[in-house]
């Protein structure tokens, strides 16, 4: 992106590109978030990460509230730290053309804020909180965790399995559309 | 481990042919164990392990590269971190680049050149992508206001499409032919512009009413020549024109249909819309293309609301108190929306009506008058919407569902106005074209209204319909319809009215500042300055108003489309701008989905409503007699049959006349109603079956989870029963026995309970476990529905029973057959109980055990289990009959029995009663046959024993059974004495030989033994284990009932030769004595207990004397010897069969 000019070999290039929903600036956005940090020249596959405050005030990121969970989820560590590869990985996922069950994964990961693998009663409530800006009153936030266990769960564990999860949003009409970040 | 599964659903899926499957999956072992290794040097080494082994083989060499191959194609869809999906598919491309160099070459050069066209089309994909139209500008849209403004440019790009097809249909075939091989500008009347408006012809203000030189041509209807063929080539240019008009809607409605179909295809899973909605609302409510603060804030908002409705919704679905307000409200809001509507549309054909009655009585008409019709109209369109508004505050609907039915009420609103002001018109279109006939003679002014209008001096044009009437232009009357329409789309608002308005202003006042107006209405359309939210809905409804207008027009205007294009890109460029700088979204969010049918059943409706009017005026109407291609025709449609006539061999008009005769037209009527119906019906039974399978879906997983409760319930409640099986046993050996009777009463799956039982005193709890798993399995088998209920409640009344119960409740609990009979088994056990010596408390148990059993569906699930327990037990019954069958040919009894079994079980439920002593009896015979096992090495010692007791107990009990009536039903006496045997085989082993030899001796006296014994066997099966249940009972039995018989089988083994045949002799006679005996056990038991008085009554002797001695060492030598019975019993039915 840009005037300068991020250097990668063919054969990086190639792999990323088979392996990725979209390549193109990528880097350049990475680069962006913190220049000092990452080098322009990828050709030794440097080890740095961008650490998290940094790339949740990227703009397509910025306004969302999950944005922490999000880049949580796609770092190796769990604590935002984000590789190239990390990064590269977080838009591929969320790119337009990722398959709806990958999306799902993700998803799943994402809201699952304590990484019990399960979508607890906790994990919804701060869901809740987080995309009403804590709106809601605790009466509100406790009934509407409740509906939607009652709703998805169908082992009767009063927590979402990725099982449940993902059945439920495999009939969601808007996941594959809202579930989506351009970069 | 879920990406093993997965990538192995990958190979699967993507290796088609069956044979690759071995090599794939050592490779693929080889590639996941690669994969899953974070350690590159191990996968490194397994590689070359694996290329060394590969290398020989060519076949699975490419298999291997396939495989590969099929990893890097689907590297993008697993969910691996990016450096682990790197890795692989640097591993994957080495092996592949290795192993095909060692293939062919010309492998190598097709995967070469496989690559290289990748590439290119990536490359022609992103380039085809650059010319999407305004992809890129709908993305940025879409990652600024999410996906629900993006919806609406998606939308209107989607309409663009269409008229681009649109276009170029009318372009191609009609436009251009005209301009090319037409006759040019000015050769005919119709292209020439009348001489008193050619001064005005080029003023701007006549363009811009797309009067003047815009209006003499190719625009329009009236330009186009009348000439048949055209050009050298001969082009029909009025066929053309007329199937162009007829395709432009049939593409129309089939591009409709078919994305609403996609559509729907998409959308499957929204069929059952509301089943999450709290779900959807948490997790799928934010949109995370949202990048623009303000656009952020209220998505916030909106999400909120949406939560705040549901939650409104739940509460009010748990009050539904104000269900019969809601409705009434409802019916009220829309009586008040249907009035209103009926109202303006009737206020405005009142004063279209009275503006033409005025222009025809007055020459001079006041402001109001000329305006009224404008300002009448858009009055109504502006005050309409919001009144609609507030009556559907009354409604209560949800916000989307309210949204809908707004938007749905303005469309009809705007659609009724327009009727309304369109039959008018047609109405003076109708008086017109009949002055047409009357005087044809003016057709100078023929030229459309229009050139009036661009009269300054048109004094009277105060409206469009004073226009037409007064400018009598009776030969362009369609060409004046299709200029209105022109200029209603043209001017992009789709506002009739505020085009009308301009007219008349246009027309009649040009120093009345008529272009402030019309930049006013422009503006309002075109730009909107505004800063406020971008009502998605709105304007939709507006790009289908739009739209409509386009198709309503495009007969009579070809190049509308071409306009419309035009216009739809500026709508794009200026919404896109307005949005991007100054808007925010709706807040009240419509649905983004772009599978959302609504617009599209909408824009159906628009084309539906708007094609009616043209077709109308092409059927109804005569075509202008000096203009436009179908000039001098009586109807616009009769250029078809001309043609048909004119231009095809006589067969082919023939066979048109024949299809389109009644004759054939009132059939395909019909058929297409019925196909209609057909498919609407199978629709219906679809989706019946499509929430059937829901439902389905639905308890399969509650009774999953039933299960799993149950399972672990009968874990938990397992070591509780054993530990009351233990004490029992500890108690004494007959308790043993009893805790084994008992053990399987409660269950159903008392057979197995009862062979385990004997077990039971070293493993009780497996065998509990067993049991309760046969039992799950018989539920499913054949009793399912019946066991189903009670096989659930079985494990629990099981426990709780067994201990607690008194006697009296045996024969209370069933109400079935099964329970009297139980009933009686109980009433004479206790005695015998007594009797036998077997101690009270045991009887009471195995008793108690039994009336938990209670339903009947435990004892069908039984049954089966029993059948099983049955085959065994016959076999039994066949290894003592052998010795009796020497004697008798008892032999074939128990094939029959085998055979019966299966098919009789359903039928013979009512001899299930008797059964259900049987099965006591096959409980029984376990215990018995463990004797018998014994009594092999030494059986006459434990028979003799048993006898005694038997004896014993034979007495009590022998009075029960026995019965006079029983004689009289030689059926009965089969079942009895199935009954009668069985109990006597399962309360001892005697009784299995007491079985064959009451069967065989049934067989012998009555053909019907061997069914009846089938049936006995199947009933006795599913009843012993119920009987099973009271193994004290049994006992019990045994000894009352058994001595007779189980005497007789063992002491037919060795006595009962003799005994059987005497026994068949002495039959009645015994019978009868014992009947009468027996009477007070089994007054039901009447058949059972004839055919047990003759087993009875020889038995009786040997038990008695065995059983008082025995009954304690019989008991512990069962429960010990069940399993050896069962064993032995099985050789015994080989013999048997030979």
């Amino acid at each position: 992106m840009g005037n300068k000019q991020t250097i990668f070999t063919d054969e990086q290039l190639d792999a990323y590109q088979v392996s990725l929903f979209s390549f193109p600036r990528l880097h350049g956005r990475y680069h962006e978030l913190a220049p000092h940090l990452v080098p322009m020249d990828y050709t030794n596959e440097p080890d740095c990460k961008v650490p998290l405050a940094l790339i949740v005030n990227m703009p397509e990121l910025k306004e969302n509230p999950f944005r922490n969970r999000i880049v949580e989820s796609f770092s190796e560590d769990g604590m935002g730290n984000l590789s190239f590869n990390e990064f590269v990985d977080m838009f591929s996922v969320l790119s337009e053309m990722a398959p709806r069950e990958l999306k799902a994964i993700y998803a799943f990961k994402i809201y699952d804020f304590n990484v019990d693998n399960y979508l607890c009663k906790e994990d919804l409530e701060k869901t809740l909180n987080k995309l009403t800006k804590e709106e809601l009153t605790p009466e509100e936030v406790e009934l509407v965790c409740e509906k939607t266990i009652e709703e998805s769960d169908l082992d009767g564990d009063h927590k979402l399995s990725f099982a449940d999860f993902e059945n439920m949003i495999s009939r969601a009409p808007d996941f594959l559309s809202t579930f989506h970040i351009r970069i | 481990m879920s990406t093993v599964s997965e990538s192995l659903d990958g190979s699967s899926r993507s290796l088609s042919a069956a044979r690759r499957h071995k090599s794939i999956r050592k490779t693929s072992r080889r590639i996941y164990s690669a994969y899953q290794d974070h350690q590159e040097g191990s996968s490194d080494e397994e590689d070359k392990v694996d290329e060394r082994v590969d290398s020989n083989d060519p076949e699975e060499m490419f298999q291997n590269i396939q495989y590969q191959k099929e990893i890097i194609a689907n590297i993008r869809t697993r969910p691996w971190p990016m450096r682990r999906k790197l890795k692989v598919l640097k591993q994957a491309r080495e092996t592949v680049l290795r192993y095909e160099g060692r293939l062919t070459r010309t492998r190598g050069y097709q995967t070469a050149g496989a690559d290289l066209l990748k590439k290119l089309s990536r490359l022609l994909y992103n380039i085809v992508v650059l010319f999407i139209p305004w992809e890129v500008r709908i993305k940025k849209i879409e990652s600024h206001f999410g996906s629900g403004v993006a919806s609406y440019f998606i939308f209107l790009r989607w309409l663009f499409g269409i008229n681009i097809v649109l276009t170029i249909m009318t372009g191609a075939f009609i436009v251009l032919p005209e301009l090319l091989a037409g006759a040019p500008f000015g050769t005919t009347r119709s292209k020439t512009i009348p001489k008193e408006h050619l001064s005005s012809a080029q003023d701007l203000d006549t363009i811009w009413s797309l009067g003047g030189y815009l209006q003499y041509s190719v625009l329009f209807y009236g330009y186009y020549g009348r000439v048949r063929k055209i050009g050298s080539a001969g082009y029909r240019l009025p066929l053309a024109y007329f199937l162009v008009g007829m395709a432009v809607f049939a593409y129309s409605f089939i591009i409709l249909l078919r994305k609403m179909a996609k559509n729907s295809r998409l959308s499957l899973a929204s069929a059952s819309d509301e089943s999450f909605t709290f779900c959807w609302r948490v997790f799928c409510a934010w949109d995370y293309l949202i990048g623009n603060p303000e656009a952020a804030e209220s998505k916030g908002a909106a999400i909120v609301n949406n939560i705040r409705e549901a939650i409104v919704e739940e509460q009010e679905k748990k009050k539904d108190t104000s269900l019969a307000v809601l409705i009434s409200l409802r019916i009220l809001a829309n009586i008040l929306v249907l009035l209103s509507l009926a109202g303006s549309i009737y206020i405005i054909y009142f004063v279209v009506d009275r503006s033409q009655r005025l222009e025809k009585e007055k020459p001079e008409l006041t402001l109001w008058e000329k305006n009224e019709v404008s300002v009448v109209v858009s009055l109504i369109t502006m005050i309409a919407p919001s009144a609609f508004e507030l009556v559907a505050q009354l409604e209560m609907y949800h916000p989307r569902t309210s949204l809908r039915f707004q938007l749905a009420r303005v469309l009809v609103l705007y659609l009724g106005n327009l009727y309304s002001l369109i039959i008018a018109l047609l109405d003076k279109v109708n008086s017109m074209s009949s002055a047409v006939q009357v005087s044809n003679s003016n057709w100078n002014e023929s030229s459309s209204f229009l050139a009036t209008i661009s009269h300054p001096e048109g004094n009277s044009l105060s409206t469009l319909m004073s226009d037409i009437s007064l400018s009598k232009n009776h030969n362009s009357t369609t060409a004046t319809i299709a200029t209105v329409l022109a200029v209603t789309s043209r001017s992009s608002s789709g506002d009739v009215y505020n085009q009308t308005a301009v007219f008349e202003k246009n027309t009649r006042q040009q120093d009345q500042c008529w272009e402030t107006y019309v930049g006013q209405v422009l503006l309002s359309d075109w730009i909107t300055p505004e800063y406020g939210e971008f009502k998605i809905a709105e304007n939709v409804l507006h790009l289908i108003y739009n739209q409509g207008m386009i198709w309503m027009g495009a007969f009579f205007s070809p190049c509308l489309p071409a306009f419309n294009v035009l216009k739809l890109i500026g709508l794009m460029y200026l919404r896109s701008w307005a949005v991007l700088t100054c808007n925010v979204p709706h807040q009240q969010v419509f649905r983004a989905s772009r599978s959302n049918n609504f617009y599209l059943a909408m824009l159906l409706f628009m084309l539906f409503l708007c094609m009616l009017p043209t077709i109308f005026a092409i059927v109804r109407y005569r075509p202008s007699q000096h203009c436009g291609p179908f000039s001098g025709q009586e109807k616009i449609y009769d250029i078809i049959s001309e043609t048909v006539a004119t231009d095809f061999p006589v067969w082919f008009s023939k066979v048109i006349s024949y299809i389109t005769s009644p004759v054939v037209v009132l059939p395909a009527l019909l058929l297409l109603f019925m196909l209609i119906y057909y498919l609407q019906s199978i629709a219906r039974s679809l989706k019946f079956t499509n929430n059937q399978l829901r439902m389905q879906l639905q308890t399969e997983r509650t009774e999953d989870k039933k299960k799993v409760f149950q399972l672990a319930a009968a874990r938990l409640q397992i070591p509780e029963a054993a530990a009351d099986k233990k004490s029992d046993h500890e108690e004494s050996n007959i308790a043993s026995q009893e805790s084994s009777n008992h053990t399987p009463s409660p269950c159903q799956n008392s057979s197995t309970t009862n062979f385990e039982s004997p077990v039971h005193r070293g493993n009780c709890i497996r065998t509990i476990t067993k049991s309760v798993s046969r039992g799950d399995l018989n539920r499913g088998g054949v009793a399912g529905s019946i066991r189903s209920p009670a096989v659930t409640v079985l494990p629990k009344h099981w426990l709780e029973h067994i201990p607690n119960r008194p006697p009296p409740f045996l024969g209370g609990p069933s109400g079935t057959c099964r329970s009297k009979s139980y009933h009686h088994m109980v009433y004479n056990s206790p005695p015998h109980c007594s009797d036998s010596i077997h101690s009270d408390p045991l009887c009471r148990k195995t008793v108690h055990s039994v009336h938990p059993v209670e339903a009947a569906g435990i004892i069908t699930a039984q049954s089966y289990r029993g059948r099983r327990g049955h085959t065994t037990r016959y076999v039994i019954v066949n290894e003592h009959e052998p010795r009796k069958k020497l004697l008798r040919s008892a032999t074939r009894v128990p094939r029959h029995y085998f055979m019966e079994e299966p098919t009789e079980i359903m039928e013979l439920y009512p001899r299930n009663v008797r059964r259900y002593t049987p099965r006591n009896a096959h409980s029984k015979p376990r215990p018995h046959q463990s004797h018998a096992s014994q009594q092999h090495p030494s059986e006459e010692d434990e028979e003799e024993d048993q006898g005694k007791g038997r004896r014993k107990m034979s007495l009590g009990k022998s009075h029960r059974p026995r019965s006079p009536s029983n004689l009289q039903q030689p059926a009965h006496f089969y079942i009895g004495d199935r009954l009668e045997t069985y109990i006597t085989i399962s309360k001892e082993n005697h009784t299995a030989q007491g079985r064959y030899g009451a069967q065989d001796v049934d067989e012998e006296e009555n053909g019907v033994g061997e069914i009846a014994c089938g049936d006995e066997e199947s009933h006795s099966e599913s009843q012993a284990n119920v009987r099973v249940v009271d193994p004290l009972l049994l006992q019990t039995r045994c000894h009352i009932h058994s001595p007779r018989r189980q005497y007789l089988p063992q002491t037919r083994a060795r006595h009962v030769e003799p005994h059987v045949k005497s026994k068949s002799k002495q039959k009645l006679e015994n019978v009868q004595t014992e009947s009468d005996s027996a009477s007070l056990a089994s007054s039901s038991d009447q058949q059972n207990s004839s055919n047990d008085q003759y087993i009875q009554v020889i038995h009786n002797k040997e038990r008695y004397l065995k059983s008082g001695a025995r009954q304690g060492q019989m008991a512990k030598k069962k429960s010990k010897t069940s399993f050896d019975l069962k064993i032995t019993e099985s050789n015994d039915l080989v013999c048997s069969n030979v």
